[in-house]
């Protein structure tokens, strides 16, 4: 409950900070703020409990979820040194925008109505509009942004008819109220038709959000397109929310349903984790294979989704922190050596530009190899466990050929993830060394470390639920 | 002939749903259908006018109010507004390809299909007249329930819009420099 | 105090309201599917979110239920929020280009 309320005044106090002459106050500043509300977030730890008529839960399960996304952020804010500040006349709106985006993604992990639903999930998409389009000179950006709008409120609309539906069925919003009405209609064997129409809108509608197939196609143009800064903030903390809240509406509304859409989220599951990794293979961008690569392991999260199990929760947790880890390495590789060399005035994204980084820079092949061996799930990383989890999240309902298919996909993706490690350390280099400023290497740094302590020792977090 | 009996026996409350009706979805085809873009805004607003006309049959009379004034006055003007600005013309190759077309089409029938027949298994269920509060549309009940039990979504909805500001503003600047691809 | 029924409550079922507002839902799917024309498609957008107030107010009239009506205040803010934004991207491109096709912007693959 906290997080927003500190967000939201800092936000507003972020604004105000830009009519200062020095703009250098503002990421310090932001970093700040971040930090307090990650700590305000930790501050009702085991005191779950319902706040503001109904509106807004908190449990240790949400604050994990918080906690994740705030982690994420504020790891992102910090590589924004050198990016935003330099590039932009106002980076007081970008970091403000950034801080109200958060509120919006921490409403989606602890709603307990869909009102709240819908505004958070409203919250994050409009920022994330703003920024995939803050490159205004760059037509990419433009365009991404564009699609993203249009595609982002096609999806909203999608949502808001099954929440009307569910409204039809339920005469409530609240989603306990939603559960006590599903399980008397199992019970009386009298099925209302609005709530199976809603269920399905409503899921379609926050599938397109977190971009699990087919409702992925506008995910690579977009990643592609924005301002890999904000890409990263897209790819991590976006389908964090995204999938706290598929999960929650799920598993509080809807699990006496359970055999209505468990076939609906499979074949998404399904068709997630076949197109995303067989396209992903043929890429030769590495933004565009890391935007693929988001959409096979939103396949991967929904398998915990398709579980329901009693640890779901746990996995959702522990994959979302080791996804974003490992990403928010990957995009920081990407951004530290595609910003010297410019392709048609934007910097060069294409796995040939990391060839020779051992010898340009050992550190930074390092990261890039342990993030790398990390999304694939190699073991003694935070991904194998991740991928662990949720296997055995699918294997408690009994789905085996999903989990032959999902592995036989993870050897696919294993593949595709070696390009990068082998154009840097086998072929030759051709740049000049990469120099990094302390702080932006203290981040990796503290990114890769987070990948590796979590693949050793994974019981930290798993013993925190 | 019975049919045809039936349908004039309506009462007359029926024919103003119909006629209402009848204009909505065709004011909603004319946006959808119409070639020029300033068309499209006008047929939108007789799509809004029509629903205003729903919403206050529906004993929702504050909510219609709303709707013209927040949908019909400030969103559809400033629709206009671009139109305008940037000087739109009609396009010769105005729709997609014929392919593109057939699918939506197709894929429309379908959609449409598979909810009408879901539909008309939904249950109708009898209003009682004892418990029914004809007041739930007025203004008093609306604000009580929005600032008594919806507060805190009503005062996040102003992060929204206060992003949604910012956002607008930075967007819509100029920014000097070259422009590349 | 007994309180009166709307006319249109007693005598129009509800399924006439739930079939139009989905009739008119799927006009605004089509049209975002079929348009090229940024500013149409995003027009369509907004069908579909007027699709949704019209449900939203109908199941909230026939049960007397404020809620609904409420949601559907949020609507309006949101619909109002997105439509600033988004008309600033599409000036925004269009100081660049000189055009809101969406076939035109090909740079990425549509």
């Amino acid at each position: 409950m906290y997080p927003i309320l500190v967000l939201s005044i800092t936000g507003i106090i972020t604004l105000f900070l830009g009519f200062l002459k020095s703009k250098k106050v503002l990421l310090p500043a932001t970093l700040f703020f971040v930090t307090l509300a990650f700590f305000a977030n930790l501050y009702d730890w085991n005191k779950p409990g319902l706040y503001f008529n109904n509106m807004l839960q908190v449990n240790n399960f949400t604050i994990l979820l918080s906690a994740v996304i705030l982690l994420s952020a504020f790891l992102i804010i910090a590589l924004t040194k050198g990016f935003i500040d330099d590039e932009h006349a106002q980076p007081a709106e970008y970091f403000a925008i950034l801080q109200f985006s958060l509120v919006g993604a921490i409403m989606m992990t602890g709603f307990q109505n869909l009102i709240m639903l819908f505004i958070g999930v409203e919250i994050l998409s409009v920022s994330m509009y703003v920024l995939t389009g803050s490159d205004k000179r760059n037509l990419r950006g433009n365009e991404a942004a564009l699609k993203y709008f249009l595609m982002g409120s096609f999806a909203t609309g999608i949502m808001l008819f099954g929440i009307a539906m569910l409204y039809g069925a339920n005469y409530s919003f609240n989603i306990d109220a939603a559960r006590t009405v599903v399980t008397q209609m199992v019970s009386t064997q009298h099925s209302s038709v609005y709530l199976y129409v809603g269920v399905t809108f409503l899921l379609i509608g926050l599938l397109f959000k977190v971009s699990a197939a087919p409702f992925h196609f506008w995910t690579p143009d977009v990643y592609e397109g924005a301002p890999t800064i904000f890409t990263t903030f897209m790819s991590t903390i976006v389908k964090t929310a995204g999938f706290a809240a598929i999960y929650r509406i799920l598993e509080v509304s809807f699990s006496p349903i359970y055999s209505f859409w468990w076939v609906m989220v499979i074949i998404m599951t399904v068709l997630s984790l076949i197109i995303s990794n067989v396209t992903a293979v043929s890429q030769g961008s590495f933004k565009r294979m890391l935007a693929f690569s988001s959409v096979s392991h939103a396949g991967y999260m929904l398998m915990a989704v398709v579980g329901l199990s009693n640890k779901s929760d746990d996995s959702i947790v522990f994959y979302s922190l080791a996804y974003s880890l490992a990403t928010i390495s990957a995009f920081g590789v990407l951004m530290a050596v595609s910003k010297e060399k410019l392709v048609d005035g934007r910097p060069d994204e294409s796995i040939a530009v990391l060839n020779g980084l051992s010898k340009r820079n050992p550190f930074l092949a390092f990261i890039l190899a342990i993030s790398m061996l990390s999304l694939a799930g190699i073991p003694l990383t935070a991904g194998f466990w991740g991928k662990f989890y949720v296997f055995s999240d699918a294997a408690f309902r009994g789905h085996i050929w999903l989990l032959v298919v999902a592995i036989l996909m993870s050897a696919v993706g294993i593949y595709y993830y070696f390009k990068p490690i082998i154009a840097a350390y086998m072929r030759e280099s051709e740049g000049e060394a990469i120099s990094l400023t302390p702080f932006y290497k203290i981040i990796l740094g503290i990114t890769t470390f987070g990948s590796i302590l979590l693949g050793l020792f994974p019981d930290l977090l798993r013993s925190l639920m | 002939m019975e049919y045809l009996k039936n349908i004039l026996s309506l009462p007359p409350i029926y024919y103003t749903f119909a006629i209402l009706s009848v204009l909505t979805l065709f004011g909603a085809l004319g946006t959808v259908m119409s070639r020029n873009p300033v068309h499209s805004v006008i047929y939108m607003i007789v799509t809004f006018f029509s629903l205003s006309a729903h919403y206050i049959l529906l004993n929702a009379q504050f909510l219609a109010a709303v709707n013209i004034i927040v949908y019909a006055g400030a969103i559809m003007v400033l629709f206009l507004f671009v139109i305008m600005f940037l000087n739109m013309k009609q396009e010769a190759e105005e729709m997609k390809k014929e392919k593109i077309i057939y699918t939506a089409v197709i894929t429309a029938v379908i959609l449409g299909g598979i909810l009408i027949i879901f539909l008309r298994r939904a249950e109708r269920e009898p209003v009682n007249p004892l418990t029914y509060n004809s007041q739930s549309g007025m203004i008093e009940v609306l604000g009580r329930s929005l600032y008594g039990e919806y507060l805190l979504p009503f005062e996040l909805i102003s992060i929204l819009l206060l992003v949604a500001m910012a956002g607008a503003v930075m967007l819509g600047k100029r920014e000097a420099g070259e422009r590349h691809f | 105090m007994q309180s009166k029924i709307p006319d249109i409550i007693q005598t129009v079922p509800l399924l006439n309201y739930v079939l139009l507002a989905s009739i008119l839902f799927i006009i605004g799917v089509v049209g975002v599917l079929i348009r090229r024309n940024a500013i149409i498609i995003f027009m369509s957008i907004e069908l579909m979110l007027n699709a949704v107030n019209l449900l939203l107010i109908a199941f909230s009239s026939y049960r007397a239920d404020a809620s609904g009506q409420v949601f559907v205040f949020f609507i309006m803010a949101v619909a109002a929020a997105e439509v600033a934004v988004g008309l600033a991207i599409i000036v925004m491109i269009y100081r660049n280009i000189r055009s809101i096709d969406v076939g035109l912007l090909d740079k990425l693959k549509w």
